[in-house]
């Protein structure tokens, strides 16, 4: 495989990873270390630095062991092409991506704290909504999806229906199949699934800050956030830094091994499967699995949706949600040339990123069997824990003084912290690459491109959609790192979102939410029509 | 003699796409029977109802005489007493090829070094014992073939089904199965069903063949009787080379070798193929297009006039 | 291929971005102070003096100060104005030698300024309860007043002034009495708008705007008087375009200037100049700063043993 043009490429990934993560991460670590090492004792001596270490591990583990089991049952669950409304189904559960997260933590506040829309509706509040079980329950339930993709692609490559079938045909009965045959196989992509959301959790912010401080959960992220708030003082930027790279260690140590289990080559047969050939669900699951399914969604999804629409829609906050409280007045404050300008702007640079994204993480995910490749994983998780403020710090001090103000250096924050969510779907699924497909193609006449561009992407679909969509929504949402490195001319939505939100508006903020999902959910609508045209394909 | 499956009027469809159309079928106790039939002709279908993965659009299936699926209701499959050998051997990437094996004897409730050490046995009756620690990704395709064939015959089923199996199971390993078959019969009757769309495979190794073609069984009997008194022009395609020569009232079915060099007619040689053991010739004649088949070294060139002679024919009412 | 053009595209807005060349330099300002009262402040300046322009960066005090550190370890501050949001950021950058030296001629009393920056802009930190219930008429009374929610000062400066004011026992008893506290003063706001909480301590603007539109809120200011944050503007010291930012400086803490910041909602400096509802008899009391700048270290230390961080 080692042609001049795939050594090239290679030379190219390393290149962007050393410009985009290594730079920023040796930045900080040279910071931290000229600046802050005296302190590093008493940093780490400190009670408060010890708990919100723990509370970060335990938060991540316990998020990491609700989100993945309940993405993968969902994800198995979806696979009977005889359940009612599935393809509704299928397209409802990736709901939670829709919502930014500068809009979640009040979302489930509003549904579910005291006052708030189950005690108006139905009488009764879920008061440990704000507090450590309301931050794991919220934060998992944003990363269900995530670990539903992985594994959706990772079940459409890896675990076969003839695999199953050949169970069942020696006397396994439906969990036995599940249990040996179809979970074992679909162990890495189950793996590089809890290893994402690990990392993605330990690195959280916005959720734990708003609800887990009033109840005295701090995590290393609010600890950074609070050291730069008083941060003018270079002792607390400077334990800012240090805390973030303790982060970034923290994470290496994690991270490398568990990369390291995500097995070897499992070939499979060259036919791939079709919808029809999984096997029919019984009458049971196909009553039982809707009414849980929606449940669920109506929970983790529905109401906290509602209660964002109907504070987009209300004058002001706690007025009762009755019609003469109706008011079209926080759209039109958001609807501004102002705004418009930076909308356009977040959504250019998010398909920007989203399709660079995709190219290196089609890249990463290709020589994921290689050192380089392994490096390259474990380096670009880095920059995903990494607190966006502090990546951004990287960023400015590493790029300041050629790049400060332009779109360019946004570009890159976005390609820095995005880089593992857009490889890692695609890894799940990229054992589906035979060798012999490629072969076959060069050997019929295609260069290498072209070889590409006909066998291996369309078998790559479903990931390669899953990964943009990922990484372009993740990118139009991103508030930390834009308001931190934008200029004149460069503003983005994270500006104006952060006025709203730093004024109390919450209507506003919650308006600009509902207007920035409606501008996603066009285009994305017609990607989910590819995406299910791939998928059947 | 009992009966191992019975197919009463079975019936299936893909969504509105029939497969299968009343289709009824007996396998008796230690018989293997050869599904016969053209690409998509439903035989894979036909395979997975009976095992239980698919649901039927009406008719009943028996298995052992027990009625075991309807249009309504289905046992499902790791209760009946099948086992499936794969198109592409289905072998399990994680597990080697001992466990693999040892599976069904797991699921049966057999302890774990039991259940190893009988499937090595089996492995080894199969001439692969020395792979039993490699995985499917190490084996050659023949290898795999042996383990997926191992892995049915650990199941002890009452009926094993053979789903066209890519490559022709060698003649080692036919015999090594038709051995185990014949054990299981006089044990417990067991029987197989071996769908493929080779002709010469089939007649070699089943006791009955039955011709499916779209969807529909249009005949049953001995190799013999599907060779040699095919029901139809379409049957008679299926089950050898055909040529049809104009008769008194109907068409004439003529194989090869049921043509002699030498004789009472004339033809003009359009082809010779030289075979080894005999010579395969293609002659113009009269009544139609002929190939004729005869021992030895090619006796005749083309262009050439020969004279050939009818030993036998089978006349086929039209389609 | 896409992307590609994507690429491009945003070449192109970088580039329609960078400012239209003027007649003088752009004046670069970096502040925490929100939009409503920047951007009149801004356009009105730029109206009155032609062909200067402001580039605005406008971030929370937190962003602001990951910027400035940035900035310091990457070339210098490139900031030729600094408006903060609390003294003791200001202070910081005073004693770091970024920003000071030279204050603009104006009336703004000495409580709020000093030689190197002048306070521009106030917050008050005052009570703010849910309607139906009444508002502490000292701060003594706060913890009374049931569920009561209250700012962080590891997060917020204005916070800190009130810690700084009312020392860590205060807070003590809150504690004891069920307070709880969250992240913001508009967090404050919010939660007791939303009726999470019954009562708390916030920013007045953030009470009364919350009140203009109707959330079911009362703000009360409690005896001996609403805790007075200031927000002060400085020249930074390696600016290179001196003459338009001094201009700028001078324009905030002048009476117009200072007009424009009453109007938009916060409250200004400059005795004379009308601002948002202030109550007859409005007391107002002063941290500390000096003292606070001392002793933030161990004020923060107690403080983290009453609610924990």
């Amino acid at each position: 495989m080692r042609s001049g043009l795939a050594r090239s490429a290679l030379a190219l990934l390393l290149a962007c990873v050393v410009a985009v993560v290594v730079v920023p991460v040796l930045v900080l670590l040279r910071t931290s270390w000229v600046e802050g090492r005296g302190r590093l004792a008493e940093i780490m001596t400190d009670p408060g630095f010890r708990s919100a270490v723990a509370n970060s591990f335990w938060l991540s583990a316990a998020v990491t062991g609700l989100a993945v089991p309940v993405g993968v049952a969902i994800a198995l669950a979806l696979r009977d092409p005889g359940l009612p409304g599935r393809n509704f189904w299928r397209a409802a559960v990736l709901l939670p991506v829709l919502v930014p997260d500068f809009v979640l933590a009040y979302s489930w506040l509003r549904a579910y704290a005291r006052a708030g829309l189950t005690s108006e509706a139905f009488g009764f509040a879920w008061p440990q909504v704000q507090g450590p079980v309301g931050v794991t329950v919220i934060v998992a339930s944003n990363a269900v999806p995530l670990v539903y993709l992985v594994t959706a692609v990772g079940l459409s490559t890896r675990a076969e229906p003839v695999t199953e079938r050949a169970a069942r045909a020696s006397g396994a009965r439906p969990l036995t199949v599940l249990r040996t045959v179809t979970l074992p196989l679909l162990g890495p992509a189950i793996a590089t699934a809890a290893v994402l959301i690990f990392v993605l959790t330990l690195g959280t912010f916005a959720v734990p800050q708003v609800i887990g401080a009033p109840a005295g959960f701090r995590t290393i992220t609010t600890l950074i956030y609070a050291d730069l708030a008083l941060g003018s003082d270079p002792q607390s930027f400077v334990e800012a830094i240090t805390l973030a790279v303790l982060l970034v260690m923290i994470t290496v140590i994690v991270v490398t091994p568990a990369d390291r289990l995500l097995g070897g080559r499992l070939s499979l047969s060259r036919t791939p499967a079709r919808d029809s050939d999984w096997g029919t669900g019984s009458s049971t699951t196909r009553i039982l699995v809707p009414i849980v399914l929606g449940l669920y969604l109506i929970v983790t999804c529905g109401l906290p949706l509602l209660a964002l629409v109907s504070a987009a829609f209300t004058r002001a906050v706690g007025v009762p949600l009755s019609p003469e409280n109706w008011t079209l007045d926080n759209f039109l404050a958001v609807l501004t040339p102002r705004t418009g300008q930076a909308l356009g702007r977040s959504l250019l640079l998010a398909v920007a990123a989203g399709s660079i994204l995709l190219v290196l993480g089609g890249c990463t995910a290709a020589l994921s069997r290689t050192r380089s490749g392994r490096a390259v994983s474990v380096l670009v998780a880095l920059t995903l824990v990494l607190p966006g403020s502090v990546l951004a710090i990287g960023l400015l001090i590493g790029y300041g003084r050629w790049l400060a103000d332009t779109v360019l250096i946004i570009l890159l924050a976005y390609l820095a912290k995005l880089w593992a969510l857009a490889h890692r779907p695609i890894s799940a699924a990229v054992d589906r690459l035979a060798p012999a497909g490629l072969q076959a193609a060069r050997a019929s006449g295609a260069d290498l491109p072209t070889a590409l561009a006909t066998v291996v992407v369309p078998v790559l679909r479903p990931a390669l959609i899953a990964a943009w969509g990922l990484c372009f929504l993740t990118a139009l949402h991103e508030v930390t790192m834009s308001s931190l490195l934008y200029g004149p001319g460069t503003e983005t939505l994270a500006v104006v979102v952060l006025n709203s939100a730093d004024l109390g508006r919450i209507g506003v903020t919650a308006a600009l939410s509902v207007i920035v999902t409606v501008v996603v959910l066009v285009p994305g609508g017609a990607l989910w029509m590819l995406g299910r045209r791939s998928r059947h394909g | 003699m009992a009966e191992v499956l019975q197919l009463r009027g079975l019936s299936l469809a893909y969504g509105a796409t029939p497969v299968l159309d009343s289709v009824n079928l007996t396998v008796a106790e230690g018989e293997v029977l050869a599904l016969l039939g053209p690409s998509g002709s439903g035989k894979s279908t036909l395979l997975n109802a009976v095992a239980g993965f698919l649901p039927l659009r009406s008719g009943e299936i028996f298995l052992r005489q027990r009625l075991v699926a309807t249009a309504g209701s289905a046992e499902p499959p790791e209760k009946r007493e099948i086992a499936l050998v794969f198109q592409d051997y289905g072998l399990w990437p994680h597990l080697t090829a001992l466990d693999t094996v040892a599976y069904p004897l797991r699921r049966r409730g057999v302890r774990r070094d039991l259940a190893r050490s009988q499937a090595q046995q089996i492995l080894d009756r199969l001439g692969v014992g020395q792979l039993s620690g490699r995985k499917p990704a190490q084996l050659s395709g023949g290898e795999q073939q042996r383990v997926g064939l191992a892995r049915a015959m650990a199941r002890q089923a009452a009926l094993y089904l053979f789903d066209e199996p890519t490559a022709h199971l060698d003649a080692q390993v036919r015999d090594v199965f038709l051995a185990e078959l014949a054990a299981r019969r006089r044990e417990s009757g067991a029987a197989a069903i071996y769908a493929t769309h080779d002709a010469a495979e089939a007649l070699g190794l089943a006791d009955r063949v039955a011709l499916l073609i779209g969807g529909r069984v249009i005949q049953v009997g001995t190799p013999q009787e599907v060779y040699a008194q095919p029901v139809s022009v379409a049957a008679a395609r299926l089950t050898g080379p055909v040529s049809l020569l104009a008769g008194s009232d109907f068409p004439v079915l003529v194989r090869p070798d049921w043509a002699r060099l030498g004789g009472d007619r004339t033809g003009v040689v359009a082809d010779v193929w030289f075979r080894g053991s005999h010579t395969d010739y293609a002659l113009d004649t009269p009544e139609g297009e002929l190939q004729l088949r005869a021992p030895g070294l090619p006796a005749h060139g083309r262009g050439e006039e020969i004279s050939w002679s009818l030993e036998r024919s089978w006349p086929l009412p039209g389609d | 291929m896409v992307w590609l053009a994507a690429l491009f595209q945003l070449w192109a807005l970088g580039a329609c971005g960078s400012q239209v060349a003027t007649t003088a330099k752009p004046i670069t300002l970096y502040t925490c102070v929100n939009d409503t009262t920047i951007q009149p402040v801004i356009q009105k300046f730029e109206a009155a003096h032609a062909g200067v322009k402001v580039d605005l960066f406008r971030a929370p005090t937190g962003q602001l100060n990951a910027r400035v550190a940035s900035d310091v370890r990457s070339g210098g501050l490139k900031a030729d104005v600094v408006w903060a949001c609390d003294p003791l950021t200001m202070q910081d950058y005073v004693d770091q030698g970024l920003v000071g030296g030279w204050t603009p001629q104006t009336d703004i009393p000495a409580t709020v300024r000093t030689p190197d920056y002048v306070g521009v802009a106030v917050l008050y930190m005052v009570a703010v309860t849910r309607t139906g219930r009444p508002g502490p008429a000292a701060w003594t009374e706060l913890s009374r007043a049931g569920k009561v929610a209250v700012p962080d000062p590891k997060v917020a400066a204005s916070a800190l002034g009130a810690l700084g004011y009312f020392g860590p026992d205060f807070y003590a008893d809150l504690k004891a009495k069920g307070a709880v506290q969250v992240s913001t003063p508009d967090d404050v706001t919010t939660g007791v708008a939303q009726g999470i909480y019954d009562a708390g301590m916030t920013i007045a603007n953030s009470a009364y705007a919350a009140q203009k539109s109707g959330s079911p809120v009362t703000v009360s200011w409690p005896k001996p008087g609403a805790v007075a944050i200031y927000g002060p503007i400085a020249l930074s010291k390696t600016t290179t375009n001196s003459g338009p930012a001094q201009d700028f400086l001078s324009y905030v803490a002048s009476r117009d200037g200072q007009a424009l910041v009453g109007s938009s909602g916060s409250y200004p400096t400059l005795p004379g100049v009308g601002g948002p509802t202030t109550p007859d008899d409005a007391p107002t009391v002063y941290p500390d700063w000096k003292a606070l700048a001392s002793s933030k270290a161990t004020l923060l230390r107690d403080y983290a043993k009453i609610f924990g961080g």
